[in-house]
């Protein structure tokens, strides 16, 4: 099980996130909801460990261990990986060594890997992962990436940002890839399609979980209320 | 080809240099046109249908070679230019001097070999001249000594005449640099392409100058000029790229990464660019600094460390 434990974490003097508890089983979807600003990807990233990103007070465990002093890649092998909402570029980087990374992965395992993403391997396998892809081509790699790292919990932030409406099937499909796998997800989102999806939902609002429980009651509650509010978007992050 | 007598083994021990550092076999091969220069002395060459070579050694120690092919010719395999020293010091100084025809296609494959000397100053003057509607790749790829006493300048000026394509590609990434300083002076005319690519790997005191210049001189001409040098230990690197926009709808773009590792580099980049013609358009984009932080998280939120993930990095910037 992965916990946070009363999460704070600051910036620039002003509290983004204001005590945030939550804990993720593992084979489960959870989602995160709100508005913009609210803090939700700035959880994805404490989680994470980015380097910018250290809680001022609150702990954060996976299976008991307490890992909140641990860096990026200690988490990383330790199962947790992030699904960026952007993702980076690399230049003289084919898909294929993205995709492999340095490790032992068989070729037909990579092809899966693109094809359950709707890329065809053999018209990305030998591009590069800069500049020239699209966007939504960029994260249907990175997304790629994600299933061949096999990871006990994603973080997926936004994973529908910049990719076409057409491939939102798509997306929920490959969370359930992971689900059917053992890995448990955590998808932050603002799309209906991919919440109610997922089992367990916490709505995040001004920095604090507001609500939690069924996505469904959750989403429906998210789509009454939180649309129509605009006290929330206050943080100048994300 | 023609192996000059009496320099049988130099031509033996480039060769194989560079059939080690590159797997390679193909500089035998009697269908490549080849030039093998040794020191002050060319050792090897060969020629093909429509292409000619001549070369005159002075006195003085100056190698001169002249490069022609004639208009309409495609040569289908790569011509290669094999420039190495083999004594543990001196001085290597050549003249080259290219005429290409009209409707050419062509690639040239340079590589220099220094790897066995102690100090030395490899000095290469390059003119080249490339008629209309062809097509010229030129490959210039660098090995040298560990010991980091090379000194290596090559200056190369230019002029691509209508409709042509020139693509440049300098890379000197496996071994020590020692102290390099590249020079690509372009000319181009109407409707001609240029896109130069520098690639460079400072490791200890090594010492880095490019200089690359766009002369957008023709209507509807372009060009990209585009350097990436990764400075570590105490390297000095100084990039400047310029862009001549002096005709119109002319569109030059010249770039510059300088990724620095350690707290001893220094590194510099002045990019100039001038319009001279109001429908002429020239853009710039320059980067000084560490790996890219978000890069360096992407590829650990994947296991790897960041040694790891800046060694990936790299590795992809100067493939």
């Amino acid at each position: 099980m992965l916990e946070l434990k009363d999460i704070k974490y600051s910036k620039n003097g002003s509290e983004i996130i204001k005590g945030v508890s939550m804990k993720f089983e593992q084979g489960k979807v959870y989602c995160i909801v709100g508005n913009n600003g609210v803090g939700k990807s700035t959880i994805g990233y404490i989680i994470m460990g980015l380097s910018d990103y250290k809680p001022s007070e609150g702990r954060i465990y996976l299976d008991g261990e307490d890992i909140t002093d641990l860096g990026i890649t200690e988490r990383a092998r330790r199962g947790i990986s992030l699904l960026w909402q952007e993702p980076a570029r690399f230049e003289g980087i084919t898909v294929e060594s993205y995709l492999k990374l340095n490790r032992d992965i068989k070729k037909e395992e990579i092809e899966r890997a693109l094809e359950l993403v709707n890329l065809e391997p053999s018209k990305y396998m030998r591009r590069y992962v800069d500049k020239k892809l699209s966007g939504g081509e960029r994260k249907k790699v990175e997304l790629a990436s994600c299933i061949l790292l096999k990871p006990r919990y994603l973080i997926m932030d936004e994973p529908d940002s910049g990719i076409d409406i057409m491939s939102l099937d798509m997306i929920v499909r490959v969370i359930n890839y992971f689900k059917e796998q053992g890995s448990s997800v955590i998808v932050i989102t603002h799309r209906k399609e991919i919440a109610l999806n997922c089992g367990y939902s916490y709505l995040i609002c001004a920095g604090k979980v507001f609500l939690e429980g069924d996505s469904k009651k959750i989403v429906s509650y998210y789509e009454r209320t939180c649309d129509s509010c605009g006290h929330v978007n206050y943080l100048e992050e994300e | 080809m023609d192996i000059v007598k009496g320099y049988e083994k130099e031509f033996e021990q480039l060769v194989e240099i560079y059939e080690k550092k590159t797997n390679d076999r193909s500089l035998r091969s009697p269908g490549v046109a080849t030039i093998i220069v040794s020191g002050n002395k060319v050792v090897g060459l060969n020629s093909v249908k429509g292409m000619h070579i001549k070369s005159r050694e002075r006195a003085d120690g100056l190698v001169m070679i002249d490069v022609e092919i004639e208009d309409n010719t495609i040569i289908p395999v790569p011509v290669h230019l094999c420039t190495g020293f083999l004594r543990k010091r001196g001085e290597q100084v050549l003249k080259f001097n290219y005429i290409i025809g009209d409707n050419v296609k062509v690639k040239f494959k340079s590589h220099c070999i220094l790897t066995k000397v102690e100090k030395l100053h490899h000095y290469m003057e390059s003119d080249m001249y490339i008629g209309k509607n062809s097509f010229v790749v030129y490959e210039d790829e660098h090995f040298h000594d560990e010991g980091g006493g090379v000194f290596v300048e090559t200056i190369t000026r230019m002029k691509i005449d209508e409709g042509s394509f020139f693509s440049s590609k300098f890379y000197e990434t496996k071994t020590r640099v020692g102290r390099i300083n590249v020079v690509m002076d372009i000319e181009l005319l109407k409707n001609s392409k240029a896109n130069l690519e520098s690639k460079i790997y400072g490791r200890e005191d090594d010492v880095i100058d490019i200089k690359e210049i766009l002369r957008l001189n023709g209507e509807n001409s372009s060009g990209i000029a585009k350097s990436t040098v990764f400075a570590t230990d105490r390297t000095k690197a100084h990039v400047v790229n310029e862009a001549f926009g002096n005709a119109p709808f002319a569109r030059g773009h010249i770039e510059c990464n300088e990724i620095v590792k350690g707290n001893e580099v220094s590194v510099s980049t002045l990019p100039l660019l001038k319009v001279m013609d109001d429908k002429a358009e020239l853009t710039h984009e320059a980067s000084v600094g560490r790996i890219n932080q978000t890069q360096l998280e992407t590829l650990m939120a994947k296991g790897l460390t960041e040694d790891e993930a800046a060694e990936f990095i790299v590795n992809g910037l100067l493939s």
